[in-house]
């Protein structure tokens, strides 16, 4: 369960290929920052993996992290939840993210990470560096649109303040 | 050893209201010196505190570091198999000597304090120190410095169903006996496997200590705080369940059984199934389930005085640990468990189950926000008080959960450990 290999350097990939990840990458975070929550689950392929899991757990194999969900359909369910059913201070996040290094290709997949870091900014003004990390996709491209097959979020520290009610 | 040497006695700290248990003063949630003595008095006194689990320690010299309160301890196997807890703390400089999560130490090494490589034998006794004899003939430590008077405080250690437990006092009663037959028989229960970690994370928390362990002891709340459950229809308070508590009422367990009044499917293999238009999910495959226990509890809460919970949520199993962090501020260590003869799918389960729990849990994620609520609203009125007479002005067992009688129970023991 370690870090995927690093970039194989012969790996061939077109420049429609890295436009539609790279499109991908930067929807997803800004759907989110920008509170359109209801648009994050159509970023993942329907039998879609989203988990969120510590750096120390994924280095160590083990299966549960903070979030764990196992179809687009789950991710829905999250959505409905922050809007209408969990209880919580109004905050926002403010995802900065690396460039995306496509790392492989397997079973019509691309394999990527990507670092990021996201500033979490209370109603009352307070601001703290909420989680940094990477994400570890396996993306699928139909029609010149990407999708997450599979996005594990690994966070550097397995502490996190107060809740995650909001996707990372 | 002690964090309560320059504060006032307590008496001059805490003045508890005449109404007793069903009243809580305020300032016993800010106060940074009632917060040194639950030091001394709760976390170093009479009480068993979780150190760690068990299977994180199988080999000899295999060690693990932890927090008993404000306290770093190493918890190590020893080559006889038992297990020794150390208070992590060189007796030179007052460094700490590990500082890994864990790691393993053979014979040879044992533990190093890395200031001045200071070195102890797993039982804490202070076996080397460098350049004892000086170098040259020259400096070195004084020729009647005896290091046999000088060893790593060592907490007594026990451990049910690989759970370890340690306490720094003599007068603490032994586990069983401080747990009494309900709580240890629960725990039997729960626990009934070979142990597997399937997952740990912390939740810091903007509160003391105890309006986490409060709430953890609650009955009250989980149907109106966190509307995951009943939104889903999943838990509701005319559930059958209860309160236990043991004989001192220091401990408490709350539960629910499967109430069947819902639709859901059982399969051959004993999973059961949800079904969408019952619930209201989009994909109810979030809460299918098999019914572990013969007992048909499917949600209970052990807390333990004073950090310790375990739980059950449907098939999440966990331990939590609570962890000081000053007055205003504590951490909740997490650890997800299985069992090591799990099937695949029933470790599944497991994976999904832990969506309701920790500081993404859908179903209590509150928890790590309300205390913080409460830390706020009180702090412009620390003369103010706490109103605890849900299920009446009693402690002990009830058969309901409309009761705050757990909560008077550790408002009972933190007055006897603190003898306020």
């Amino acid at each position: 369960m370690k870090t995927p290999a690093t970039t194989n350097k012969t790996l061939e990939v077109s420049a429609s290929v890295r436009e539609a990840i790279a499109r991908l990458q930067m929807q997803y975070v800004h759907a989110i920052d920008n509170d359109e929550i209801e648009r994050w689950p159509q970023f993942f392929t329907e039998n879609c993996l989203y988990r969120i899991i510590s750096r120390r757990d994924y280095d160590e194999g083990r299966p549960i992290g903070v979030w764990y969900c196992d179809s687009r359909a789950m991710l829905d369910d999250r959505v409905s939840s922050l809007r209408g059913v969990n209880v919580y201070e109004p905050h926002c996040y403010r995802h900065v993210i690396g460039p995306t290094e496509i790392t492989g290709h397997k079973d019509g997949r691309w394999q990527t990470q990507t670092s990021y870091i996201i500033v979490r900014t209370m109603h009352d003004g307070e601001m703290i560096l909420f989680s940094a990390g990477r994400y570890l996709d396996a993306i699928q491209i139909e029609g010149g649109t990407a999708r997450f097959a599979s996005r594990s979020v690994v966070t550097d520290s397995w502490r996190y303040d107060t809740l995650i009610v909001i996707p990372l | 050893m002690s964090q309560a040497v320059a504060t006032r006695p307590l008496k001059e700290l805490v003045t508890w209201p005449a109404e007793g248990y069903t009243r809580v003063p305020f300032n016993v949630f800010s106060d940074p010196e009632v917060y040194a003595w639950e030091q001394d008095l709760i976390f170093r006194g009479p009480a068993w505190s979780f150190l760690g689990l068990d299977c994180e320690i199988s080999a000899a010299g295999d060690y693990i570091t932890t927090m008993v309160g404000d306290t770093p301890v190493i918890v190590v196997r020893r080559a006889d198999g038992g297990i020794n807890a150390l208070v992590n703390r060189c007796v030179h400089k007052g460094s700490i000597i590990c500082f890994e999560p864990k790691g393993k130490r053979d014979r040879r090494h044992n533990f190093v304090c890395p200031y001045h490589n200071w070195i102890y034998d797993f039982d804490g006794n202070l076996t080397s120190i460098a350049f004892e004899k000086g170098i040259q003939g020259k400096g070195g430590m004084p020729g009647d410095f005896d290091k046999s008077r000088h060893k790593l405080t060592r907490l007594r250690v026990e451990t049910i169903r690989g759970l370890v437990f340690g306490t720094f006092s003599e007068a603490t009663a032994p586990l069983q006996e401080y747990l009494g037959p309900e709580m240890v028989e629960h725990i039997e229960r729960t626990l009934y496997g070979k142990l597997r970690i399937l997952g740990r994370y912390s939740q810091l928390m903007h509160n003391n200590w105890k309006l986490y362990v409060e709430n953890s002891r609650d009955n009250y709340h989980p149907s109106l705080l966190h509307a995951f459950f009943t939104t889903f229809k999943l838990n509701r308070l005319s559930a059958e369940g209860g309160t236990r508590q043991d004989a001192r009422n220091w401990h408490h367990i709350t539960f629910t059984k499967r109430f069947t009044d819902q639709g859901d499917q059982a399969y051959d293999s004993g999973m059961i199934r949800a079904m969408k238009e019952d619930y209201g999910l989009q994909d109810p495959t979030l809460i299918d389930q098999w019914i572990e226990y013969p007992d048909n509890i499917t949600n209970s809460i052990e807390s333990i005085m004073p950090g310790f919970v375990l739980h059950q949520i449907l098939n999440s199993l966990g331990t939590r640990q609570v962890i000081t962090r000053g007055p205003e501020k504590c951490e909740l260590v997490w650890t997800l468990l299985g069992f090591e003869e799990d099937s695949e799918e029933k470790t599944r389960i497991r994976v999904k189950h832990g969506n309701l729990v920790g500081p993404g849990g859908l179903v209590s994620m509150e928890d790590g926000e309300i205390g913080h609520f409460v830390q706020r609203g009180i702090k412009g009125d620390l003369d103010g008080m706490a109103i605890i007479e849900m299920g009446g002005r009693d402690v002990g067992s009830m058969p309901t959960r409309a009761t705050e009688t757990s909560v008077r129970g550790f408002w009972k023991a933190y007055r006897e450990m603190m003898n306020v």
